[in-house]
């Protein structure tokens, strides 16, 4: 009786072992994957690269054509006081007071709708409040009746 | 991946069960039961962890979770084995169910940081702080007359230098974030391409760490002053540009260098610390221990190097494959519940699992920085609380197993995640709680 549950135990022991090894090497299989999709965004190059053209500016002052320099997180609303020094401010009826983040994380820029009343459009799809969606080079950026395209 | 640890948890329990059983020569299946309790208490927590993390819709809680589960487990089985039930559910109640519930907070309210960021910095370190003074001259001593822990009325004794440690990696990520740039804009050359900025802006900084380090002296908490120390250096580091922390560094070592010569010479190192060292070159050293000034009739291989021998023959006794849970002898090291656990890992466990588990500890802190260096550089607080926790972990770990192997001087503290520890455990989960509220900040969910 004591010698089969010494064996079990030795099975047990190297089972523990095996599933302990199995544990990190899923877990290092994981990281090599997601190594490959993101590598690019781990890159130093933290340089912000890009600015918002405009294509249709709505009831702003703005001008066709004219082009905004971005920091590298920008707020984009219609009301100056609630805005810091590196945000646009776009006094049109339709942009709520903070409309629409935009973030440089290194590589690519990210929209986020910031709960505003009329929701942000990026290439015509709208953005669900709370998330985050990619804006690429070219794309268009729609803020309430103001309309942008992301140039380099 | 989880399945993994579930079945890993639910083998290992039993196992250690029935190994006990066997060398008692008692009955085998009434001891099973028992041990089901904290098996099926860890498993249920986990899973619930997970479906929170997978209804906040994180991909990345594949990969930490299951590393602080499978740590957390082979922690819970040990100090099971080695203090019974009631030590696993100790460990269970003051240290992971809190812990998991302000991992649940973060994680629900990820807002909680960026308030954190805005208001309450300057109050969590102040309180940090006051703490820990208050241990410091009023704190409950214990059996070795060190002050480590306070008392407030019916609660559990509370380690302060824990919280302190969380404290001041909050109060450097804020505080540099807000004077870093400033500082950098009017930094002035030096020597050559060396700048030094104003050093006015470091009042607060070294303040902090001052009072923190002299409340340690004299609690004799000598791996929270290391700790500290790293976290100063590590996160000036990270936070200022190489040229301006390269002068910094150099005027610390300076100072450092001074300050270590006036202790050797003018103030002679305590006797504890200097006990410490003999143990550390020879732990068998018969050298006699001097207690307030007088020599006693115990030699340092009875005092402070015994713990280390019986660290290195358990060690020793597991070898590759261990000795299999539950049929060692890791009882005789002191302390092998908390700061030794890693000997007892070695020995039931054997070396090729602990080599795995400090695999996985790099798997989690590499994931850590990975999420500061993803964040935007525009969050910077942020950043830099990730790499603060990062360093906290990794010193916690490297001084412990390096300690447990002899290959460090000993100094008391807990290994993250798989020591018995309360307040320790809970700033540890926190920690990773922090992470988890910020990945959420990365996944472009679609």
């Amino acid at each position: 009786m004591e010698t089969v549950w010494g064996v079990l135990l030795l099975a047990g022991k190297w089972v523990l072992v095996g599933l302990v090894y199995l544990l990190l090497i899923l877990l290092l299989r994981a990281v090599r994957n997601e190594m490959r999709v993101r590598m690019v965004a781990g890159s130093p190059a933290h340089a912000v690269s890009g600015r918002l053209r405009v294509v249709e500016p709505g009831g702003t002052p703005l001008r066709p054509g004219q082009v905004l320099p971005l920091a590298n997180e920008v707020v984009l609303g219609a009301r100056a006081d609630r805005l810091g020094a590196d945000d646009i401010v776009l006094p049109d009826n339709y942009v709520s007071a903070r409309h629409t983040r935009l973030l440089w994380d290194g590589v690519s820029w990210w929209v986020e709708d910031l709960d505003s009343t009329n929701g942000t459009y990026v290439d015509g799809r709208r953005i669900e409040a709370g998330d985050r969606v990619a804006l690429p080079e070219g794309g268009q950026l729609q803020v309430g009746g103001v309309v942008f395209e992301l140039i380099p | 991946m989880l399945r993994i640890v579930t079945l890993f948890v639910l083998l290992a329990f039993p196992m250690t069960g029935a190994a006990l059983a066997l060398r008692l020569e008692e009955p085998i299946f009434p001891a099973l039961w028992p041990s089901l309790v904290p098996a099926l208490s860890i498993v249920a927590s986990l899973w619930f962890l997970h479906l929170l993390l997978r209804g906040r819709r994180l991909q990345s809680e594949q990969l930490l979770l299951p590393a602080m589960g499978l740590l957390g487990a082979v922690g819970i089985v040990l100090i099971w084995r080695l203090r019974g039930n009631d030590g696993a559910m100790q460990q269970i109640t003051r240290g992971w169910l809190p812990g998991l519930v302000v991992i649940a907070a973060l994680v629900l309210y990820p807002h909680l940081l960026e308030l954190l960021r805005r208001r309450w910095v300057p109050v969590a370190s102040a309180i940090g702080l006051i703490l820990l003074l208050a241990t410091a001259f009023v704190g409950a001593p214990d059996e070795a007359g060190a002050r480590l822990a306070l008392r407030l009325g019916p609660l559990p004794p509370i380690q302060t230098s824990e919280v302190v440690k969380l404290a001041l990696i909050i109060f450097l990520a804020w505080y540099i974030e807000r004077v870093g740039e400033e500082a950098e804009g009017r930094a002035r050359p030096v020597a050559g391409w060396l700048r030094l900025p104003d050093l006015r802006y470091f009042v607060p900084g070294l303040l902090f760490v001052a009072i923190a380090a002299l409340a340690l002296v004299r609690m004799s908490d000598f791996g929270a002053i290391l700790i500290i120390g790293a976290l100063f250096v590590g996160m000036l580091y990270a936070g200022f540009q190489p040229r301006i922390f390269l002068t910094i560094a150099a005027i610390g070592a300076l100072l450092t260098l001074l300050l270590a010569l006036v202790l050797v010479f003018v103030w002679e190192p305590p006797d504890v610390i200097r006990h410490r060292f003999i143990a550390f070159q020879d732990p068998w050293s018969q050298e006699p221990l001097v207690v307030n000034g007088v020599p006693s009739d115990i030699t340092v291989a009875e005092g402070p190097g015994y713990q280390i021998q019986q660290a290195l023959y358990a060690v020793g006794a597991g070898g590759l494959g261990g000795t299999g849970l539950g049929l060692g002898t890791p009882y005789f090291v002191p302390l092998a519940h908390s700061d030794f656990i890693f000997a007892a890992v070695v020995e039931e466990l054997g070396g090729l699992v602990a080599l795995a588990l400090l695999a996985l500890y790099g798997v989690l802190l590499l994931r850590l920085l990975r999420v500061a260096v993803l964040l935007p550089p525009g969050q910077k607080f942020e950043r830099l609380l990730l790499v603060g926790i990062t360093i906290h972990l990794f010193t916690q770990l490297f001084v412990m197993v390096g300690g447990t192997l002899n290959l460090l001087p000993l100094t008391g503290i807990t290994v993250p995640f798989l020591s018995q520890g309360g307040i320790a455990l809970v700033v540890n989960l926190t920690e990773l709680g922090v992470a988890f509220a910020l990945m959420q900040r990365l996944e472009p969910r679609s």
